[in-house]
């Protein structure tokens, strides 16, 4: 159990654990005995281990789910609707600056100065920037660009989303945690029923 | 047989010359390739008609321009593996009957004797067998450097779903190709000639066994990364769903699923505990550690005092200096009242006063808060007294006077 000490650290503080931020805790993760040794141990904490339904995140969970975890989940609830609608603004804004019909993935590399230089050229993706970095969950009080795009990667950071490999180089890494992010927002969409379509529009596919 | 030689140079002298066209003109050609059509104005008259001899070149109809031929095309796309435009010729049927017969004729000749014709029989036998083989793994390279490329030849999701059906159409192809190879019939064929035996049986069934399992590796990985693909654009559209909902809807709430009953296992994430811990001393062994951390802790050259921590001590000291400072004042003032209470002609002399009552002050400080006084009164008050000075010039070599006492006196009535 003592080889897992680093790992049950970081899990309690709440971080999330995949394949890039931490590959070979992610590994010992993957398998079935370690985590239900990992378990036994948080059963006292009231914390059992999670997944994201594709298995690409851990992190942990109430095991047994009283009035205060109600109580804390629901304010949760409440932050994670706040930050969903600017985070998504991100994924599309990270889509369309680099071009690319995907979203970013975990383990995609980011840099700033590539948005920096989308942006500059590009008035529409400067505008949606500068929106979206003075959205009180990025909070960005500059109207420089360069100190809004640092705000939005810190931030982003600061939540799990990216991951930065050396403090002194503006390099980032894509973790799980996007993919943590999709599966609640295919959640919320089926469990309200949202008028939301994921499959590609039949007549579109006929034209092709 | 010197017939057959002089047919052999020809093909030689032939074939080399319409192969260096294909370097002579490698700009021409290249610029054909990239566009529609080749260019005419870099070629002259004599160099068209080669190359339109040679099938290089071809012109659809009469009114339009020159384009290559569908073999060049296809020969530039396999030297420059571009993906795009390589083509998968599985057409094995056409083989197996080149095959077919060309093991006839070969029986054919070795009946009659024709050991010449027997050779070229065979090694035209040996090019098909190897062209077959190198269809294939053509094929199945061209398939490989497109999956690990993810198709990067094109850059939209769609194309690259295309491509990649695409793509599981040629390996279907070519799986039904080699279905068609029927291994019983090859024996029969090859009946008990050990090379041709050799050639048709064990050493094809080897290669096309390896392409058959890369076939179906490439096959697999192609489904695979074609559900990826798809993931990835259905990711893509729910993530654009959902913004746009959003924006749509900015007073939208969905349900608390922290209150159902059974919480869903996506939304249950434990708040995060933080492992704390203090330098503990009640366990002997860590006093040696600890010890050790705090001699470690390095020692600061200065202990800058912070202006927060400073400011308390200065204010202390100046209300002090102004305590003295009023008490100072006080005392001259009740001198003063004095002086008036007494209204003695003589005046009272300000040291005698104070040695007098016994005050604190030293005598050059007291002199001087009493001549500060005299000066800082209202010029009418200021009549009321008379300052006298007792002093003595300092030097004989200067003016400068040294004061040694004062008497003041009310002038009232005068």
């Amino acid at each position: 159990m003592i080889e897992h000490g680093p790992l049950i650290e970081r899990l309690l503080a709440g971080d999330f654990i995949c394949a890039v931020s931490d590959e070979n805790a992610f590994r010992r993760l993957q398998d079935e005995q370690t985590r239900e040794q990992l378990d036994t141990y948080l059963r006292p904490l009231n914390r059992r281990l999670a997944a994201n339904p594709e298995g690409s995140v851990y992190f942990l969970a109430w095991r047994n789910v009283n009035d205060e975890a109600r109580e804390q989940l629901s304010q949760q609830l409440g932050e994670t609707l706040h930050s969903l609608l600017p985070l998504l603004e991100w994924l599309r804004l990270v889509q369309e600056a680099l071009g690319r019909d995907a979203l970013v993935a975990p383990g995609d590399v980011l840099k700033p100065a590539e948005f920096s230089a989308k942006c500059e050229d590009n008035q529409s993706l400067r505008e949606r920037l500068e929106k979206l970095a003075t959205d009180s969950f990025f909070g960005s009080q500059s109207e420089q660009l360069d100190a809004q795009l640092k705000q939005v990667f810190k931030r982003l950071k600061e939540h799990g989303y990216l991951l930065q490999p050396h403090a002194d180089r503006q390099v980032y890494l894509v973790t799980g945690k996007v993919d943590y992010l999709i599966d609640l927002v295919r959640f919320i969409r089926d469990e309200e029923n949202l008028p939301i379509d994921e499959e590609a529009p039949t007549t579109q596919e006929a034209l092709l | 047989m010197s017939e057959v030689h002089t047919l052999e140079s020809r093909l030689l002298t032939t074939g080399t010359e319409r192969l260096a066209l294909l370097g002579k003109h490698a700009d021409a050609l290249m610029q054909g390739y990239t566009r529609d059509e080749v260019p005419l104005e870099a070629l002259t008259d004599a160099a068209l008609r080669k190359l339109l001899a040679a099938r290089i070149l071809w012109r659809p109809d009469e009114q339009g321009g020159v384009k290559l031929s569908p073999k060049v095309r296809d020969l530039i796309a396999e030297m420059l593996a571009d993906e795009t435009r390589r083509h998968v010729n599985a057409d094995v049927a056409e083989t197996l009957e080149l095959i077919r017969s060309l093991v006839q004729s070969y029986r054919e000749a070795r009946s009659r004797g024709e050991y010449w014709q027997q050779e070229q029989q065979l090694l035209r036998l040996r090019q098909e067998v190897d062209d077959l083989n190198g269809r294939f793994a053509d094929a199945i390279d061209s398939l490989w450097q497109r999956l690990n490329s993810d198709f990067g030849f094109v850059s939209r999701l769609n194309d690259k779903i295309r491509e990649n059906h695409r793509a599981q159409k040629q390996i279907e192809r070519l799986l039904d190709g080699l279905t068609l190879i029927d291994f019983d019939e090859l024996i029969d064929l090859v009946g008990s000639d050990g090379t041709l035996r050799k050639l048709l049986i064990s050493q094809l069934q080897q290669q096309l066994s390896q392409h058959y399992t890369s076939l179906r590796e490439v096959q697999r990985r192609l489904t695979e990364l074609m559900a990826r693909f798809r993931q990835q654009q259905s990711q893509s559209r729910l993530v654009a769903g959902m913004a746009a909902f959003l924006r749509e809807h900015p007073g939208f709430v969905p349900g608390n699923y922290a209150r159902r009953s059974e919480v869903p296992a996506l939304v249950n994430r434990a708040t995060p505990l933080v492992a704390a811990a203090a330098p503990a001393l009640d366990r002997h062994q860590d006093a040696a550690v600890l010890s050790e951390l705090i001699r470690q802790l390095p020692v600061p050259v200065h202990s800058p005092q912070t202006v927060e921590a400073a400011q308390p001590a200065e204010q202390q000291q100046e209300s002090h200096v102004a305590a003295r400072q009023q008490a100072l004042k006080q005392d001259v003032e009740r001198f003063y009242l004095t002086v008036v209470d007494e209204a003695d002609v003589s005046g009272v002399s300000a040291l005698g006063y104070l040695h007098a009552r016994e005050l604190e002050w030293q005598d050059e400080i007291w002199l001087f808060q009493v001549i500060a006084e005299y000066q800082s009164l209202p010029r009418s008050e200021q009549r009321a007294f008379r300052l006298h000075q007792e002093e003595s010039q300092a030097s004989s070599y200067n003016h400068v006077r040294l004061i040694h006492d004062v008497t003041l006196t009310l002038a009232i009535s005068a």
